[in-house]
């Protein structure tokens, strides 16, 4: 057994290496070969984009590293595919069998994201021990399809509970090697962000329809004569001020909620006795967010590289883990360790689903 | 990241960290290549490993090499200068698609294909999925979908038609009567309306309802113009192009959508509207064969549907104001959503 050693507390920054000119010919090269391959090779271009952002993560010395086999990524994109094949031939049979299958699909989608919990973090490893995800299948079902519909009965009232509940679902079952990450935030504190939002949504939507309000006799008196067409032309120009205020508004709140659940639920997780904590700023967030946003409208997408390599240095850099003792002191045991050669035989299920 | 002060051809080991798969344990060792294996010494690890048991990582920028061993074992290199080196004299080259990235000239290349690709997917394969898809609607959900517009348009810009119920009654007989070229029959109902600020007009929504104002049957020189206009909605109604047009639309939404990502999805639905033009274009002109295919096979000139489209063109650019004739050609014909009528009629004439 190794001793716990009192160093006290010691802040280690996550750090990001990644650099967008570079991430960008990975992207591209690998694109244009999903394209020539017809779709086959995204599987292998998945996992060469997974190992560039993990292998840019750094902490305390250390990279990640990605795992994943193509084989099995292009195995669970085969599966997908043939679903949706499967609830498309079913549906043009007959609709009220669509909406069996559709009922079906819907059905087992707490197994598949149980599943892809499972793959993303067993291929996943920092310093040569792997992660891994312990859910259970109830657990998936319970967060997933209870909560999720839970929320749609309650107006929407309790989502903020069942937001919660995904966190805790997936932040409890997690383990680095033998040591369990743990979730504690309550749920006060999600209501907190929500009613937040809420409120700016609100307050947002009230200023720009009371100046609305008040622009229209204003702005009436311009109009020469009232036909029907000028109104109508008037209505459209007023209709579509409204949408890029909402466009804004959007801009803006996204970025807010995203920043303030990324510090709630990371200030709130651990790994065994060390906190990680989070202090990403809504500012900045909205800052990239707008930046890349139109970045990516101006390059016909061309800037997505770009932006996911500013958006993972942005967020990663906000992140640390609060060590209170070496990081050497991890362990797994025989039965928890993966060795290279037993990723190979990954079983039937063992895919991954998420495109 | 290491000294430079030992050049590269003299340099025999190169520093790494160890970690044996077991705990998170960083082992300082350095790294030498003999004839054909990998020997890593540090204060408490030796080990000597067969060249072709080992696994490389891919160079990825400042990204540690990674070095694993068949046990689970593996090393991190930092030091990419002499790690070059090393793996130079070992043997070990690049896959050609680690070299590839490693181009900015491939680069190109692939920014050409996927450009290519683009172009191709929205030009032939965007259309195509949505006019399967749209088949595939089952008619009560198309009767759904048009539910209500009627409703919304008589409040907003229609009023009820001045024309006789007699004249209605005729029109609505003398167009039933004509036999469809194929057989097949399209589910319609014809109302009459009196278009006010939207003039001499004719529309199709998805429900089967095909809308006629009063100034367009007045604009009509005889009955056959009125036919050969609603011979050509009911080619948009057969060809399902109001559905196909919010198929198209959904997909590239939600395409943009999923790409941009973190951004809004009413952010996401402003490209769409740039997108959109290009369809109706072609949509236009199906419907216009559709309807000349219907009128030739009642002994009625296609012409006649040109005929009425250049009197429709007239109205509405002295509605608007402008007595000069656009010019054919010019670049705002491309993006019109009307395909220029000089063109549409010139395929009728044939």
């Amino acid at each position: 057994m190794t001793t716990v050693i009192q160093h006290g507390e010691e802040v280690r920054p996550f750090e990001f290496t990644g650099s967008g000119g570079e991430y960008f010919r990975i992207w591209i090269v690998n694109l244009a070969l999903t394209i020539l391959t017809l779709g086959i090779y995204s599987a292998w271009a998945k996992v060469r984009r997974l190992q560039y952002f993990y292998r840019n993560t750094t902490i305390a010395g250390s990279s990640f590293d990605y795992h994943g086999n193509p084989m099995a990524i292009l195995k669970g994109r085969v599966i997908g595919i043939l679903l949706l094949v499967g609830y498309n031939v079913m549906g043009g049979a007959h609709w009220g069998l669509g909406l069996i299958a559709l009922a079906l699909l819907l059905s087992i989608m707490p197994w598949l994201i149980q599943r892809s919990l499972r793959f993303k973090l067993a291929y996943s490893s920092y310093r040569g021990l792997r992660f891994r995800f312990t859910g259970s299948l109830g657990g998936a079902y319970q967060t997933f399809l209870l909560w999720p519909i839970v929320g749609y009965i309650t107006l929407f009232i309790l989502t903020p509970m069942a937001h919660r509940e995904i966190k805790a679902y997936q932040h409890n079952n997690s383990h680095f090697g033998d040591t369990v990450f743990s979730f504690d935030a309550g749920v006060g504190k999600f209501y907190g962000v929500y009613l937040k939002a809420l409120g700016m949504v609100l307050l947002a939507g009230f200023a720009i329809g009371l100046t609305f309000a008040l622009l229209t006799p204003v702005l009436s008196i311009f109009i020469p004569d009232g036909t029907e067409r000028d109104k109508a032309s008037y209505i459209g120009w007023i209709f579509f001020v409204i949408m890029g205020f909402y466009f804004l508004l959007f801009l803006f709140i996204g970025p807010w909620f995203s920043a303030r659940m990324q510090n709630l639920v990371w200030n709130h997780t651990a790994l065994g006795p060390h906190a990680f904590q989070s202090d990403v700023r809504a500012r900045d967030l909205f800052w990239i967010y707008l930046t890349n946003f139109l970045g990516i409208l101006l390059t016909l997408g061309f800037y997505k590289p770009f932006a996911d390599i500013r958006l993972a240095r942005y967020r990663l850099a906000h992140t640390a883990l609060r060590a209170q003792s070496d990081l050497d002191e991890f362990i797994a045991s025989q039965e928890n360790a993966v060795s290279a050669l037993g990723e190979e035989t990954a079983d039937v299920f063992n895919v991954d689903i998420s495109f | 990241m290491c000294s430079m002060s030992t050049s590269p051809s003299e340099a025999s080991s190169v520093a790494a960290d160890y970690f044996d798969g077991r705990t998170a344990r960083a082992h300082k060792v350095s790294l030498t290549l003999s004839s054909d294996a990998l020997l890593v010494q540090g204060e408490d690890i030796r080990r000597s490993e067969p060249l072709s048991a080992l696994r490389v990582s891919e160079p990825m920028g400042a990204a540690p090499r990674l070095i694993s061993f068949s046990d689970g074992a593996h090393c991190e290199v930092r030091d990419h200068a002499l790690f070059a080196v090393l793996l130079a004299r070992s043997g070990y080259t690049d896959s050609l698609v680690v070299r590839l990235q490693q181009y900015w000239r491939a680069a190109l290349v692939s920014v050409a294909v996927t450009i290519a690709a683009l172009v191709a997917g929205y030009v032939w394969g965007l259309p195509a999925l949505s006019e399967w898809i749209a088949f595939k609607v089952p008619e009560p959900m198309l009767a759904e979908l048009g539910h209500g517009t009627l409703q919304f348009l008589d409040r907003a810009v229609f009023k009820p038609s001045e024309l006789s119920t007699a004249r209605q009654q005729s029109l609505i007989k003398t167009f039933n009567r004509l036999v469809s070229p194929d057989g097949t029959k399209t589910q319609h109902a014809i109302h009459f309306r009196k278009g006010r600020s939207m003039g001499a007009n004719a529309l199709a929504i998805p429900d089967g309802t095909i809308v006629v104002t009063d100034e367009l049957v007045k604009l009509a020189t005889d009955d056959e113009e009125i036919i050969a206009v609603l011979a050509h909605e009911l080619g948009h109604l057969n060809r399902r192009h109001s559905l196909r047009m919010l198929i198209q639309s959904s997909i590239v939404a939600f395409v943009v959508a999923w790409y941009v990502g973190d951004v809004s999805s009413v952010a996401a639905g402003l490209p769409v509207l740039l997108l959109q033009a290009r369809y109706s274009r072609e949509h236009e002109l199906e419907a216009d064969r559709f309807g000349a295919a219907i009128l030739k096979a009642n002994g009625i000139a296609p012409r006649r549907l040109g005929d009425m489209l250049l009197k429709l063109e007239i109205a509405h650019r002295t509605r608007q104001g402008d007595t000069h004739p656009r010019e054919p050609n010019s670049i705002s014909d491309y993006y019109a959503s009307h395909p220029a009528t000089e063109e549409r009629i010139k395929a009728l004439a044939q």
